[in-house]
């Protein structure tokens, strides 16, 4: 890019960005000198008619829009629903494309490799245990450690059907794996839909960019569904997606699922098993079913087998898998490789059982049960990230240095009783990116959850979602936790970076505000 | 010692039941101490079996009926032969134990499980033990054996799956499956691995383990007793509840952490309320040259529907 | 389709239906008793209950029967599962379970409303434009059907819809005229007129029977008519169609047989014979009618689904006759 380009831009992100104070972190869109990165440029340059009100009058209209399509997730307060919209940043994360190709070829890795992990544990030798790779006993009092699924085959070993490896970028702007979910992670449907929304509210940014679409996650998920079905249900398999229903917070999401698909969204009693095959009742009578992505926890899948008050599951679901007859999606008994201390062994897993290095580093961890470890952690408390091993959603974190005495102390006594309940992390310095807060433009913390799909070959769909901490300061990025997220362009190979700026991107056909509530 | 099993549980529902689906352990495991001739499972009505071994090496026979019944009878007949167990040669230290591999390799039975957990009442009666026998590890589980037996007395539905094993301790009384968990507990707070043990007992009365004649057909119950893992030996097995080690009229259907792992029958049902439950066992023992069965349950032939092993 | 998904869909039409119905009626009443005796209004508000049959449930509630107490139990009242809210939010709800099957613009013509009311304040519409408030649900009941109209495809899911949607209109209008046939007099001229309101069928029926207010006329038009979509026989046709296209190779479905019967014993009655005879009975007899249909739908096409009274089997050793 030529210095002048750049310091045009520069100078024209002065309204918006006019306060913007990069805080000593890793910006993901100035460098340390304060220049635009080039990626980001063609961005800017569209951006730079728009004054604050500007943006947040077009992020009502995105609120209003997300509103009324129902794009919510509920959040339980005191036994009441109630309906959340998962606020949408709207100013996009981009990704370049050498950068995407680093993630991608790591994600391929690391999901084969856990892929191959818990086969291995669950109808393979345990090659792994008795190669000393991972201990047994870390294993063994994993609680995503299904005993029940143990011989339970599934078709080209795709465990991971659907994958949602979170990434954070520390100080340098390295890519580092923070962890890893493999039961039912959840946030597809954001991605989608954000890229929709941004292109209804700010239609003109997309100008000169070459982004990568991710409207085919439905049709790639179904591939995958479809690759691992029984091969007795021929070429056309039925798939369903199950959920556990309209209470559940991340009901729009499998509602968005099903229909992405063309299949059918059922509950667990809307499922039969007859003669361990399974079937739903339509109003033709009972249709087979060959394949079920559920979004249902394990504990619930089978009242047979697991809890036994469940009457979200099907019962006899269990065993019509192991017969074979069915094909559940994601396999049961992931949540062993999603444990946050099994995490701390996937780079080893990764030299095991691909003989490579791993292309994408976990975050330093620090594991309790071992005497030396545990002590300097409780020696440094202060300074680092404690996580209980088997919780998701970033429920339970405690962050050392924004933690108070009291906070520190009932951690170190948790940690003392149930050590292998815990790691320890050293603070990553989140990367940020300009946020929308109130009516400027502010520094945020970010990670990234690309969705990786498995079913033969492994896929990863060009985006993900990126996570915004929306307090000032936060480190934790989870929806669950009110954070918001922003749409993630992955530039595709050989774009033009180079804004021409001759050729008028904003030349005022640009909808008015009540129009682009008509078009959402 | 060659025994023929017949286990039969009958349930009587007051409403027409429309879906019943459910999980069977009551077959004979093949290992060292005995081995099984033969099995067979019936359900009336006629159900298709679908069978696998589970993660603790069980058998388990899945089937469901969808179709409306008022009673659901499972009969699964088999023929195993037991064998005279090893002497017990060994009387290892207490710090033997402490060996890593053999922590690791009998991690999962070291730990708390929910019939198997223990407080303060269980420790102490553990450890009172351990001062009283020394510092061998076959001593202390005998011990713990011994002390199951005294402390609680037999008592016929004293006890409901669920209860905690401290509290069984300190009402005095339970059934087999309370003597099992009670033992299991007081070994693993030592740090004696142990497993609980479901089977079939040979024999007509469990509390004094009387003895039966050839050929004598004997009504009992399934069965629970308790293995504790020795260094240098292997797994020593004791029925608490009548006070003696585990023998040739002991057969074994598997083990696991406690009950939940080999309950012998767990399933749903769907469309009534509160069965009636008629559970019921028939041992008898063959001489080699006899017939191994037991008169044929006649049945409308057209509802049978046989799952041969 | 699934079951489950068939009868949500099937509720939805009902739901939006009713809360239209509500409003309809509800509006036609308020304003047509402007210059009435107490006495004509309070007889006029327990006709509105007894049409949509809550007027026992409401007697219970021991309160008197004013306009205002009818139409906030009958707009918004929490308790009431048939209040227009109650409705419209059960009517989202059903179409929420089976959002897959919707084309957005449904979900979102539909959500859109029910945000809108929830946002309301119902209280203060009901007493100062009460007429705007009954428009507006009318308005945005139509205009879902609309939307339904044009953007669903013509699959098993619109099918069932329409056939709830057209069941609960046939026993709606049914009802009206229940409430209404007694007072036959010829005084009773503006009673009339507003059951032809309540069913939105002035105009249309003027356009037939000109300025007749002859009840003979009005029963036979909104009891009838093959053309007023409104009638119980047009929605009776409706819905079987709806039922016809439901059923695999031309099969004769009991649903399907019932209503026909009942449609059949509508398309060949003769309304001055109704008139001699015993009217309500006859109409208690379509409304029942309807009911059975209804049911036999139920049977038909939902009732595969599994009732939630699942128990699970503990069985323990020592447990029973032994130990």
């Amino acid at each position: 890019m030529p210095p002048d380009r750049a310091s045009a831009t520069d100078a024209n992100r002065a309204s918006l960005f006019a306060d913007y104070d990069l805080g000593g972190f890793f910006d993901e869109v100035f460098d340390a000198d304060n220049h635009v990165r080039p990626h980001y440029a063609p961005l800017l340059a569209g951006l730079d008619r728009f004054t604050p009100e500007d943006l947040v009058r077009r992020a009502r209209i995105r609120d209003a829009a997300f509103r009324s399509q129902g794009i919510t997730f509920t959040v339980y307060d005191e036994g009441e629903g109630i309906e959340r919209t998962f606020p949408m940043d709207l100013l996009p994360r981009i990704v370049p494309a050498d950068e995407w190709q680093h993630i991608e070829d790591g994600l391929v890795q690391r999901v084969t490799a856990l892929n191959s992990f818990l086969d291995d544990l669950y109808v393979g030798e345990g090659a792994a245990i008795h190669d000393g790779i991972i201990p047994i006993w870390l294993v063994e009092t994993s609680d995503g450690f299904n005993r029940e699924a143990f011989g339970i085959p599934v078709p080209l070993g795709a465990r991971c059907l659907v994958a949602g490896v979170d990434l954070v970028r520390d100080g340098e702007g390295t890519y580092l794996v923070l962890e890893d979910n493999l039961r039912n992670p959840s946030g597809v449907s954001y991605v989608i839909e954000n890229r929709v929304a941004m292109t209804r509210v700010l239609p003109t940014v997309f100008a000169n960019q070459q982004i990568r679409s991710v409207d085919h996650y439905g049709r790639s998920l179904l591939n995958a569904l479809n690759r691992v079905a029984p091969p007795a249900s021929g070429d056309r398999p039925t798939v369903v997606v199950l959920t556990p229903g309209v209470f559940n917070s991340a009901y729009f999401e499998h509602v968005f699922l099903a229909s992405q698909m063309g299949v059918e969204l059922v509950e667990g009693r809307d499922l039969v098993v007859d003669d361990h095959v399974v079937s739903m009742r339509t109003t033709q009578g009972l249709q087979r079913v060959d394949v079920i992505y559920r979004r249902i926890d394990d504990a619930f899948l089978d009242p047979v087998v697991f809890r036994s008050d469940s009457t979200l599951g099907v019962p006899g679901l269990m065993a019509a898998a192991r017969a074979g007859n069915v094909t559940i999606a994601n396999a049961v008994g992931n949540g062993v490789a999603d444990d946050k201390a099994v995490y701390a062994y996937v780079p080893e897993l990764i030299r095991y059982y691909l003989g490579e290095e791993p292309i994408l580093p976990n975050v330093d961890t620090y594991l309790l049960w071992d005497e030396d470890q545990r002590s300097e952690v409780l020696d440094r408390l202060d300074e680092l990230v404690i996580k209980p091993v088997a919780e998701a959603g970033g429920y339970g974190i405690v962050i050392g240095p924004a933690a108070s005495d009291a906070e520190l102390e009932a951690c170190r006594v948790n940690i003392e009783a149930d050590p292998r309940n815990y790691i320890a992390q050293e603070v990553v310095s989140l990367s940020r990116h300009p946020s929308l807060v109130d009516d400027h433009l502010e520094g945020r913390h970010i990670d990234l959850r690309p969705f990786v799909l498995s079913g033969g070959d492994i896929e990863v769909i060009p985006g993900g979602l990126t996570r915004v901490a929306m307090q000032r300061g936060s480190l934790v990025v989870s929806s669950s936790q009110g954070g918001g997220s922003k749409d993630t362009w992955v530039l595709a190979k050989g774009a033009e970076l180079v804004v021409d700026s001759d050729a008028e991107t904003h030349d005022g056909t640009e909808p008015a505000a009540d129009d682009v509530e008509e078009l959402s | 010692m060659r025994l023929d099993i017949r286990y039969r549980t009958t349930f009587t529902y007051e409403n027409l039941v429309r879906e019943s689906q459910n999980e069977l352990r009551a077959c004979p495991r093949s290992d060292e101490n005995q081995g099984l001739i033969s099995y067979r499972l019936q359900t009336w009505p006629s159900s298709k079996v679908f069978a696998f071994t589970d993660y603790w090496g069980t058998r388990v026979d899945a089937f469901g009926i969808r179709l409306p019944h008022v009673s659901l009878e499972v009969v699964a007949e088999s023929s195993v032969e037991t064998f005279q167990r090893p002497l017990l040669t060994v009387a290892p230290h207490l710090e033997t134990l402490r060996d890593p591999a053999f922590i690791s390799a009998h991690h999962e039975y070291l730990q708390r499980s929910p019939h198997a957990d223990w407080g303060r009442g269980i420790e102490a009666e553990a450890r009172r033990q351990r001062e009283l026998v020394g510092d061998d590890v076959v001593s202390l589980v005998l011990a713990v054996h011994r002390v199951t037996g005294a402390r609680i007395t037999y008592a016929r539905g004293a006890t409901e799956v669920g209860i905690e094993v401290e509290e069984v301790l300190s009402q005095g009384k339970g059934v087999c499956q309370d003597f099992a968990h009670l033992a299991v507990a007081l070994c693993r707070s030592q740090g004696i691995p142990a497993r609980y043990v479901s089977g079939y007992l040979f024999t007509r009365d469990d509390s004094v383990g009387a003895d039966v004649t050839d050929g004598d057909v004997v009504e009992v119950q399934t069965h629970a007793w308790f293995e504790a893992a020795i260094p240098g030996f292997g797994w020593l097995a004791l029925d608490p509840t009548n006070q003696k080690e585990v023998g040739v009229r002991h057969v074994k259907i598997g083990h696991g952490r406690d009950y939940d792992d080999v309950q012998p029958l767990r399933g749903i049902f769907c469309g009534s309320s509160s069965p009636t439950v008629e559970p019921r066992v028939e041992i008898r023992r063959v001489r080699t040259n006899a017939s191994p069965v037991f008169d044929r349950h006649v049945r409308d032939p057209q509802m049978e529907h046989q799952q041969q092993q | 389709m699934l079951a489950r998904d068939a009868e949500s869909l099937f509720w939805t039409g009902r739901y939006l239906e009713r809360a239209e119905d509500t409003a309809r009626l509800l509006d036609v009443t308020y304003h047509g008793l402007l210059e009435t005796t107490p006495a004509e209004e309070a007889q006029a508000w327990s006709d509105v209950l007894a049409a949509v049959r809550l007027g026992r449930v409401f007697a219970e509630g021991r309160r008197p029967i004013t306009a205002a107490s009818v139409s906030e139990y009958l707009v918004f009242d929490p308790k009431n599962a048939g209040s227009i809210l109650s409705a419209v939010e059960q009517a989202r709800e059903n179409a929420r379970t089976v959002r897959e099957q919707l084309s957005t613009e449904l979900w979102e013509s539909l959500n859109s409303f029910c945000l809108e009311l929830r946002g309301r304040n119902l209280r203060a519409d009901l007493e100062f434009q009460p007429h705007e408030l009954y428009g507006l649900v009318r308005r945005q009941c139509q205009t879902v059907a609309g939307v339904a109209a044009e953007t669903m495809a013509r699959d098993e899911g619109w099918r069932f819809f329409v056939l709830g949607w057209n069941l609960e209109r046939a026993e709606m209008s049914c009802r009206l005229l229940s409430v209404r046939y007694r007072q036959l007099s010829p005084s009773a001229f503006h009673q009339w007129m507003n059951t032809l309101r309540s069913a939105s069928g002035l105009e249309a029926y003027r356009r037939t029977y000109q300025a007749s207010m002859d009840p003979a006329d009005v029963v036979e038009f909104l009891l009838l008519s093959r053309t007023f979509p409104r009638s119980v026989l047009f929605s009776l046709r409706t819905a079987e169609n709806a039922l016809g296209h439901l059923a695999l190779d031309g099969q004769l479905t009991r649903p399907l047989r019932q209503l026909g019967r009942l449609r059949s014993g509508l398309e060949f009655s003769d309304v001055r014979e109704l008139m001699q005879g015993d009217l309500g009975e006859e109409l208690r007899q379509v409304e029942e009618g309807i009911r059975q249909v209804a049911a036999s739908v139920a049977t038909q096409y939902f009732s595969n689904s599994r009732e939630f009274d699942l128990h699970s089997l503990h069985l323990l050793p020592g447990e029973g006759g032994g130990r």
